[in-house]
């Protein structure tokens, strides 16, 4: 067969490009190049020293689940109404403790033991909400809520959390101290509190 | 000889009664654990649920059987009477198990909700799975 060079070149590349497009076929629904892979969410991690998902989410769980047992949850007639204050990051790395309290609070409120109030942060947006329904004139009278109706918290949780880190040539060492306590927001009164320690050390 | 007829008729009536508990106990232990291959030197030597304020209470007791330290991974699976799983998957948890150690594990369910567990175990340097591949895969870390 003679066939012009040009098109003899053409007719090598569309081979190549379909053999290529075969060879990437599979049955998985995964669109993928290189080495990327979803992990176990819930892995221990320990690529490094620093404060990272296992801390996050062991501190969270046994917090959640002490704070489960404490008196004011336990006793109370009725579920009690917590606000969550500052956690204090006084380590010397950066941590989101944000981070940390937010995932206490999604597992006590999945628990049903306790109702949550808006902190701070979210204040900005309730109030916006509350002022657009009833001072915009925007809306009926009967189907905006009421501005003077929130719930003040019963209780506040706060916190700290710390570390000591100590290092040689060839060792790293680090112990991190969580703690977290719940105040009696009209007595002032700490009902309950706890700690979780993590210690990791790491070698050269 | 009065006295040890007593005495055979006393153990006797403890081997009938004992064992078939000891070993329902050892049936329902079982049936709790999940483990992820064979754990060659730690055992899950004791296991204790109780109910307290609403929530399941449950201690393990994981026994180190060599002289040198165990690493431990676990984590607990929680379910509702129909047997369905009603919490997200936990975080798996690194313990060390010292030589010799009898180590407890103690923890408190999240929900009320939760009336049954299993608690799945991983030591990731005594595994051996049965098609007798290298373990080191199958650690529940990164």
């Amino acid at each position: 067969m003679n066939l012009p060079r040009s098109s003899s070149l053409l007719l090598s590349l569309t081979t190549a490009v379909a053999l290529g497009l075969g060879g990437c076929a599979t049955t998985s629904p995964e669109v993928s190049s290189g080495p990327v892979k979803y992990g176990d969410a819930k892995a221990v991690e320990t690529v490094t020293n620093e404060f990272g998902s296992t801390d996050l989410q062991t501190i969270a769980e046994s917090m959640a689940r002490s704070m489960l047992q404490s008196r004011p949850v336990t006793q109370s007639r009725e579920r009690p109404l917590v606000t969550i204050a500052e956690v204090k990051n006084k380590t010397s790395e950066y941590i989101d403790t944000r981070a940390i309290t937010d995932s206490i609070r999604a597992q006590l409120l999945k628990s049903g033991a306790v109702r949550f109030a808006v902190d701070i942060n979210a204040m900005q947006n309730q109030t916006d909400e509350l002022i657009r329904q009833n001072q915009t004139g925007m809306y009926k009278k009967s189907k905006s809520k009421k501005i003077g109706q929130m719930e003040g918290a019963d209780f506040r949780v706060e916190g700290n959390i710390s570390s000591i880190v100590k290092r040689t040539s060839d060792i790293k060492d680090v112990y991190y101290k969580f703690s977290l306590m719940l105040v009696n927001v009209e007595s002032g009164v700490i009902e309950w509190a706890d700690e979780k320690e993590i210690r990791k050390t790491s070698t050269r | 000889m009065k006295i040890a007829a007593r005495l055979f008729a006393l153990l006797g009536l403890l081997f009938a009664l004992g064992l078939p508990t000891l070993s329902a106990h050892a049936d329902s232990m079982a049936s709790k654990l999940e483990q992820l291959g064979e754990m060659t030197y730690l055992k899950v030597t004791d296991l204790r649920v109780i109910k307290r304020n609403g929530l399941l209470n449950i201690q393990a007791e994981v026994t180190n059987i060599s002289s040198s330290n165990e690493r431990l991974f676990y984590r607990f699976k929680w379910l509702d009477d129909a047997g369905f799983s009603i919490w997200d998957e936990e975080p798996w948890k690194p313990v060390v198990i010292y030589g010799k150690q009898k180590h407890l594990i103690t923890v408190v369910a999240p929900t009320p909700q939760a009336t049954d567990f299993r608690l799945v175990l991983q030591s990731p340097n005594n595994t051996t799975t049965s098609g007798g591949s290298s373990s080191t895969t199958t650690w529940p870390t990164e």
